[in-house]
């Protein structure tokens, strides 16, 4: 009679137990954050702590396996003495500047071809996702045997069409060649970022508007600057920011190429804050290198943010 | 008297072992099997490498400890380095090259009495793997072999030309000019590589000057011993070399010697070594002598390598008794020589005249009894602020400077600057 009763009683609790996480998981309140919680778990351990770390970083004076203090914003001030650092500075702005303005005519363009009925669209748009496939080390490296001073395949086809007088340009030698390497590689890695984010947006334009435009006389460029173009306008937006951040953040490139080379006139925040925090041990001046444009990427972010959410609502 | 049950018995066991391990922080299993991990570089020598996985199999068979090594390549081992030093955990032994003991001074244990017995043995350690290696009198690591920067010329070149073999950096400068006009110009780099500051060093400390003096703080390169080295710079660079030397890279002097276009370069015997391996055809003609000097002596560069032993490893007696093996026998160290084919040559003074320099003619001129040896900074100590001076690529780019155009002096005021605001830094 008691092991009866006592079997009872678990099966009931067994069921209310059920029951009572049944109704939780019912309620939008509960189910909401179970949801998200793995991502955000994620988040926190993979974003949010690695990026405390280096804020942490950035205002001490951290040597690699010795004790840091806190030293205030000093990193930041003192940076801004090294010629090394200016120079990177400048850098960064004219590499993301003409990368991402060149990817973005170029995208564009390519774009506007691919949306139009061509022979083997399919295989074309598959070739042309092919650098932003593969590993941007792999692709870099054989970049750099096409500028390498003793086996340039660039100078030899330059030289051999007699467009370049021997023995051709020193690509990676010369300050401003080098820029233009460096910019041309991100641009051939980038390009099919724009070029599939854009055409995924040009394809979303309902025929109609280009047809009444059209009936009312609209001719080409018309048709582009009334009607592609604001449609497109959220879609640039999102491309150009996430293209900013990435040019901005761009390491493998340049330390392939360069390694920031000649003279410091192709380094970045990132080869920087490497050649500083890592080769040297100074982890807190290369926290603060990498985090230097921190407060204004973050308004761009903002900026291009409140932009799309004009032009979706 | 009390009897045990079985379960006080269990009870009283269970804990008593848990407490243990947690105490202890190793599980019984590992206790028992003593077991150490060595984190190396890819050896520019790749049968070294094959050579060492043999040894580190009979260490394991002599002496019943497990022995595991990882390989890392050149350029990712400052990242790894410094990550197994935050997070406190990784491997027992590491392959450090040059100045990396002082980088890591607090964080590895203290070799001195294995590189002692080793001196006894093989007499003492070379100038540059003495300064690199012993961090503030106790050696932080122990010295196993260095690489070092000879001349590689073509012989045939030479010989067809009528040319002496430079004895001075200005002799080289002579024998530059030929060269060029013959189409086979000297590859020294001018670039942000580390190869650019091991020419550059020599050069500078033969004309007698220096970047950092002795105490660590004060900045010497504005001198007119700086200018007598860029001077001599810029006539190589225009007169004896071509302007692809800007854009090198560590391999580029190799691969212009290799390849037959280079008539003179800088650089350990690798480019040999390679040529020969490979059957090129440049293998035979070329051959190797002394760095040059100059009016303040012969001074040269070379990359020494030591095994240090992170603090944090619960393996540093078994690691220790691995170090010795390796290179406390002499048939052992002898045979982990011989597998380098004189690109890896051993640091220690009575073993100079090596075995490994007779295999091949070509090997003579790196005899190098009485040579002083330097790494990067020399005299000043390498601290932290002096390897940012080396890293940041001042003297290279002070000397790209000077041959694109920018007048010497401000050249050298340039890095001047540059050097002193690394050494006022935090």
């Amino acid at each position: 009679m008691a092991i009866g009763s006592v079997g009872v009683a678990t099966v009931q609790a067994r069921v209310s137990l059920r029951a009572r996480v049944g109704e939780l998981l019912d309620r939008e309140a509960w189910l909401g954050p179970i949801f998200v919680s793995p991502a955000l778990f994620l988040l926190l351990l993979l974003v949010a702590y690695p990026f405390c770390m280096a804020l942490y970083f950035s205002v001490s004076n951290a040597f690699i396996g010795r004790p840091s203090h806190f030293i205030g914003i000093r990193n930041f001030i003192n940076l801004w003495g090294s010629d090394a650092f200016r120079q990177t500075f400048q850098n960064a702005f004219v590499f993301t500047g003409a990368a991402v303005g060149f990817k973005l005519v170029f995208g564009l363009s390519l774009a506007m071809l691919l949306n139009q009925q061509l022979w083997f669209k399919r295989l074309i748009r598959g070739a042309l996702l092919l650098p932003w496939v593969i590993p941007t080390a792999l692709s870099t490296l054989g970049w750099w045997w096409m500028f390498n001073s003793l086996y340039s395949v660039v100078n030899w086809t330059g030289l051999a069409l007699g467009i370049m007088d021997p023995p051709g340009p020193n690509w990676l030698g010369q300050r401003y060649y080098a820029m233009t390497a460096v910019v041309v590689v991100n641009i051939w890695r980038g390009l099919p970022f724009f070029l599939i984010t854009i055409l995924a947006g040009l394809v979303s334009i309902p025929r109609e508007l280009y047809e009444a435009a059209e009936a009312d006389g609209a001719g080409p460029v018309a048709r582009f600057w009334h009607v592609t173009l604001p449609l497109l306008k959220p879609v640039l937006a999102i491309v150009v920011l996430f293209s900013t951040i990435f040019t901005f953040s761009d390491f493998n490139i340049v330390y392939v190429l360069t390694h920031g080379g000649p003279i410091n006139s192709t380094h970045l925040f990132a080869t920087l804050a490497r050649q500083v925090g890592l080769e040297t041990g100074r982890i807190g001046e290369g926290a603060a290198i990498s985090l230097y444009l921190f407060p204004v990427l973050m308004i761009v972010v903002w900026a291009q943010l409140r932009f799309v959410r004009k032009q979706a609502y | 008297m009390s009897t045990i049950t079985r379960r006080h018995f269990l009870t009283t066991t269970t804990g008593a072992g848990l407490a243990g391990i947690l105490a202890t922080g190793v599980p019984p299993a590992r206790g028992q099997q003593r077991e150490v991990s060595y984190l190396c570089w890819n050896n520019f020598a790749p049968l070294m490498d094959k050579k060492l996985a043999e040894i580190g199999q009979r260490f394991t068979k002599d002496t019943g400890i497990k022995l595991k090594i990882d390989h890392i390549a050149a350029a990712q081992q400052a990242a790894k380095y410094a990550s197994e030093v935050q997070s406190q955990a990784g491997h027992d032994l590491v392959e450090m090259r040059m100045h990396f003991p002082w980088l890591y001074e607090g964080q590895l244990v203290d070799l001195s009495d294995v590189v002692g017995e080793l001196e006894k043995k093989h007499g003492k350690v070379l100038s540059s793997a003495g300064e690199t290696a012993r961090v503030h009198g106790t050696w932080r690591a122990v010295p196993q072999y260095h690489a070092m920067f000879v001349a590689t010329y073509r012989e045939d070149l030479f010989k067809k030309a009528g040319l002496k073999i430079p004895d001075t950096w200005e002799d080289l400068y002579t024998v530059g000019k030929e060269l060029k006009k013959m189409g086979n110009p000297v590859g020294i780099p001018i670039s942000q590589n580390y190869d650019t500051i091991s020419t550059a060093g020599p050069v500078l400390w033969s004309f007698g000057g220096l970047e950092v003096d002795k105490d660590g703080k004060t900045v010497r390169i504005n001198s007119p011993q700086t200018v007598q080295m860029l001077e001599w710079y810029k006539k190589m660079f225009r007169d004896c070399m071509e302007p692809e030397v800007l854009s090198w890279d560590d391999a580029s002097n190799n691969q212009a010697m290799q390849q037959g276009k280079a008539g003179w370069i800088h650089n350990p015997v690798s480019a040999y070594i390679v040529a020969k391996q490979m059957k090129l055809p440049t293998a035979d003609t070329i051959n190797h002598h002394r760095t040059p000097g100059g009016p303040s002596g012969r001074h040269e560069t070379d990359v020494p390598r030591h095994i240090g032993i992170w603090k944090f490893s619960k393996n540093a007696e078994p690691g220790k008794e691995f170090i010795r093996y390796l290179l406390g026998k002499r048939e052992t160290y002898d045979e982990f020589i011989m597998s380098a084919d004189a690109f890896n040559l051993p640091v220690y003074e009575k073993l100079q005249d090596h075995p490994v320099l007779k295999t091949d003619p070509k090997y003579a001129g790196l005899k190098a009894e009485g040579v002083q040896y330097h790494c990067y900074g020399w005299p000043a100590p390498p601290s932290d602020k002096v390897q940012l001076i080396t890293n940041s690529f001042i003297m290279p780019n002070m000397i790209a400077k000077a041959v694109t155009g920018t007048a010497t002096k401000d050249a050298i005021v340039w890095a001047e600057n540059e050097m002193k605001k690394v050494m006022a830094g935090s």
